[in-house]
């Protein structure tokens, strides 16, 4: 059986071309996307691993990478081969066993920062460089076929984000909103490298919505750090936008600052902006929009409803029509949130005063690290449940009126936790449809996670707890199921495939790569004959 | 002979990075400028070369371009050792004039910098003829995405090795062990036969990759027998096909193939 198994692996490998259509059908055993699907749900049609034998999980192997700063990155397989991202650098992995196929380093990179992770078309892999260029490699050889540079570091730019690829467009963002720059999205050509639009998340002088900042427009922010999600019917691209810059002082960019910490759909031949929604107009309290905007059809106060759902780093958990952009519903996320009572009819939230950051410090919630982030949610169609990591934790907030330097680091204050007030960390399953809280699961840990979710079809939710676990729950109630220390902090989100009709649990601690999967005996292996020519 | 991924992973970006990133400090001008490393190469050639061999790789004085390698002499120590000698250890001091020493800090910097930094002997034009033509390296070789698949990708080549280190790897193509491109036959026990190079390998498994670039993720315990070639798979013979300056002029075509083209020298110490 493994032997058949086996040679149907070796055909697969002569013809592989990843097509536009493999990526639409969803994550099985290959994962295409940084969240596995377009949709951005994470959830995996595999079922090897169920709510009864996730007990039963081991260590299946680890691939450790020397120096690593804090891995962001989700895996992406495809044919039993694993891409990895670390600062400036892809590696392939066999995706059985974590031995390394090929690894490209860029050295001369200006900049050393996190990266998030890769991106596949055809036969090519995609990644970006901090000194912000999308690289091209041969996704078998590791061969480089183009880079293409996108941005300048001089602009107070760098790139961290997993690229999105599209039927034919590769999208890719910017990061470096606390330093004062200008976000765009850009569309490069997968084939060519050629660049084929480009769209600003702040206006130029002049144009609408400008009138919404102050005199450091210019420098506005709204930067693009974290890949989108994409409704293939309807040819439109969810991307989420940064915080406006100085990123705690708001004294001199009186307005709502569009469009920043906003939810941008564009149309993905053009870049054209279809419509937004601002989740925080005016922020002065660093509420990135960069988490995960979920795309789901549900029946929704009535009548099928294609939405998207927002859980957003000010604390709201939102739900949009993601045909229109219109506001439906916005529920509280966590239970400390003290800046807004509520939000309207419109989706502006109802501000509560004397919240914004001072000289002297104001203890506003959620804390600077929001309610969630950017660790990846996912979405259980069986349970009809969102699994969203929050964080439960208050800030002083503190601001300052000195002459912004843009591109200097300069972010106009600065937000954190009183030491005895340092946060707890929760995994939350959210009912959508009315934005109730179904169930959650505590953690423990220092409240510096970065970990996100992966859900499956077996029923099982894996997430990155706050102590450097990786967790399994019964994705109906939360129960637990199965745990394991994997010994460092986490800032990455888990993953799940299968090669050979085996199937993993994946997910990057901050030096390495580990791999899960059912326990089985390892099976002897004579010593191999060898020869040497 | 087995081979060690941890090695092959430091291999992998041998050369000193002899780029400013930020916050370095600036570098004495004449490093990486073709005047002065000709000039340096003379110098070189007439108080070094006895000690230190032509192109640095050592005799009675120690190999300097592995020595800079594994653990780089910050420029001004090189030229303090030069200038001083060192002292109890067999190493006269040369006493140049300061502007002689720095072209001698320059060519050594050359042999072990990115060759696309350094000014080369051969003809880049001819020696690209040759790679796509008569030499038959593109046959392997791929550059930005045309050219054979079973040896390594030289798109970036000038850019990660020195031009001692391509010009080594042309005519002796077993010095560096080829680790991760051992030429592998693979007699699997459904008797099917693969051939590639193992781009790695353990008693359990084996990451094949063949001539088409395919990979085939292979568990020993499908193996029945593995035939690897004792070094490379590249021919070892171009020494002898290849005359020296046809060599060269490969050299010089590889020296120049970097994605990222060299940055325009900053002048900021000389125009004042
Ligand atoms: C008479 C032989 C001789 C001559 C001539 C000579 N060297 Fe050396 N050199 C040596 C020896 C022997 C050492 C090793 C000294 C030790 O490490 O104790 C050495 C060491 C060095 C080192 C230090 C290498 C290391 O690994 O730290 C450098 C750099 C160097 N030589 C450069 C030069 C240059 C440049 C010249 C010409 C200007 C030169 N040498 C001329 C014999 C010589
Ligand atoms: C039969 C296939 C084959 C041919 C023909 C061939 N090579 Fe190679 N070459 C290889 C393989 C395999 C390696 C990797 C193993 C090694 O280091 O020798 C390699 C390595 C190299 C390297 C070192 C790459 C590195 O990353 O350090 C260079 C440079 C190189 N070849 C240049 C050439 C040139 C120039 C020619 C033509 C004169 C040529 N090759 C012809 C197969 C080939």
């Amino acid at each position: 059986m493994r032997n058949l198994c086996l040679y149907l692996t070796l055909m697969g490998a002569a013809s592989g071309q990843v097509r536009f259509e493999d990526i639409l059908k969803g994550p099985g055993e290959n994962w295409l996307t940084y969240a596995g699907d377009y949709q951005g749900q994470r959830h995996s049609a595999l079922k090897q691993i169920t709510v009864d034998n996730a007990g039963s999980l081991t260590p299946q192997w680890v691939h450790h990478i020397a120096k690593a700063n804090g891995l962001r990155t989700c895996p992406i397989v495809y044919d039993g081969v694993m891409y990895i991202t670390n600062s400036n650098e892809l590696r392939a992995l066999d995706a059985r066993t974590g031995r390394l196929i090929w690894q490209y380093k860029e050295g001369r990179s200006k900049k050393q920062d996190v990266n998030r992770g890769a991106a596949i078309l055809g036969d090519r892999v995609f990644f970006v460089t901090s000194d912000i260029y999308l690289v091209a490699l041969d996704r078998r050889t590791g061969a480089v076929l183009w880079q293409k540079k996108y941005g300048s570091t001089e602009d107070g730019l760098y790139a961290s984000a997993a690229p999105l690829v599209l039927k034919d467009k590769v999208l890719v963002g910017v990061s470096g909103g606390d330093t004062g720059m200008r976000g765009y999205v850009t569309a490069i050509s997968p084939s060519t490298g050629e660049e084929l639009w480009r769209t600003y998340t702040i206006p130029a002088k002049g144009e609408p919505g400008s009138e919404t900042w102050g005199k450091y427009v210019d420098y506005g922010g709204g930067a693009t750090w974290l890949s989108g999600t994409y409704d293939p019917a309807l040819n439109v691209v969810y991307w989420t936008t940064g915080n406006p810059w100085p990123d705690f002082y708001g004294g001199d960019r009186g307005g709502d600052n569009l469009y920043s910490c906003s939810l941008l759909a564009l149309d993905a031949d053009t870049g054209k902006k279809k419509w937004h929604f601002q989740f925080t107009p005016h922020d002065t309290h660093d509420w990135d929009a960069q988490a995960w905007p979920v795309l789901v059809d549900l029946p929704y106060k009535g009548s099928p409803q294609k939405l998207v759902l927002h859980a957003n780093r000010n604390g709201f958990f939102y739900v949009l029509n993601r045909v229109t952009g219109e506001f439906l519903n916005a529920t509280r996320l966590v239970d400390k949130l003290d800046w807004a009572s509520g939000i309207d009819a419109k989706g502006r939230p109802i501000l509560i005063p004397g919240k914004d950051p001072t000289p002297e410090g104001t203890r506003a919630c959620p804390g600077v690290r929001g309610a969630t982030n950017w660790m990846s949610p996912s979405f259980n169609p069986s349970t009809g449940l969102l699994y969203v990591v929050t964080l439960e934790q208050c800030d002083l907030y503190t601001s300052s009126a000195k002459e912004p330097e843009p591109k200097k680091n300069f972010s106009g204050g600065g937000a954190g936790p009183k030491p005895s007030e340092v946060g707890q960390f929760f995994l939350r399953a959210y009912d959508p449809k009315t934005g109730e809280r179904k169930w959650e699961y505590p953690m423990t840990g220092p409240g510096e996670s970065w970990a996100g979710t992966v859900s499956t079809a077996g029923g099982v939710v894996f997430f990155g707890d706050d102590d450097g676990q990786l967790v399994a729950l019964d994705a109906r109630n939360g129960k637990h199921l199965w745990h394991f220390q994997m010994g460092e902090g986490l800032t990455a989100s888990p993953m799940t495939y299968a090669v050979d009709g085996k199937q993993y649990v994946a997910i990057a601690s901050a030096t390495a790569i580990f791999s899960f999967g059912l326990f089985e005996p390892v099976r002897p292996v004579a010593l191999p004959k060898i020869k040497i020519e | 002979m087995r081979f060690c991924v941890a090695l092959c992973l430091a291999a992998a970006w041998p050369v000193a990075a002899q780029h400013e990133k930020e916050g370095e400090k600036p570098k004495h001008p004449f490093i990486g400028d073709a005047k002065a490393i000709e000039a340096g190469r003379t110098l070189f050639g007439g108080g070094c070369a006895a000690c230190h061999g032509a192109e640095g790789q050592g005799g009675r004085g120690p190999n300097l371009r592995e020595r800079v390698m594994w653990h780089p002499l910050e420029d001004d120590t090189l030229f303090s050792a030069i200038q001083k000698g060192i002292p109890g250890g067999g190493m006269p001091a040369a006493n140049l004039p300061e502007d002689q020493a720095w072209q001698v800090v320059a060519f050594v910097r050359s042999l072990t910098s990115p060759a696309y930094e350094n000014p080369v002997a051969g003809d880049v034009k001819i020696g690209q003829e040759l790679f796509w033509g008569k030499a038959g390296c593109s046959g392997c070789h791929q550059i930005q995405g045309r050219g054979g698949k079973l040896g390594p990708d030289l798109t970036n080549i000038g850019a990660t090795r020195a031009a001692p280190q391509l010009r080594e790897a042309i005519v002796d193509p077993d010095a560096d062990g080829a680790p991760n491109y051992r030429g592998a036959t693979v007699v699997l026990k459904s008797g099917k036969t693969l051939r590639g190079v193992a781009r790695n390998r353990t008693n359990y498994s084996l990451q094949l990759q063949d001539a088409d670039g395919n990979l085939h993720l292979l568990s020993m315990a499908e193996v029945s027998e593995l035939t690897l070639t004792k070094g490379s798979p590249m021919p070892k013979d171009f020494a002898q096909r290849l005359g020296k300056p046809e060599i060269d002029n490969l050299v010089a075509y590889l020296s120049r193939q970097s994605l990222r083209p060299p940055e325009p020298k900053k002048k900021k110490e000389e125009s004042k």
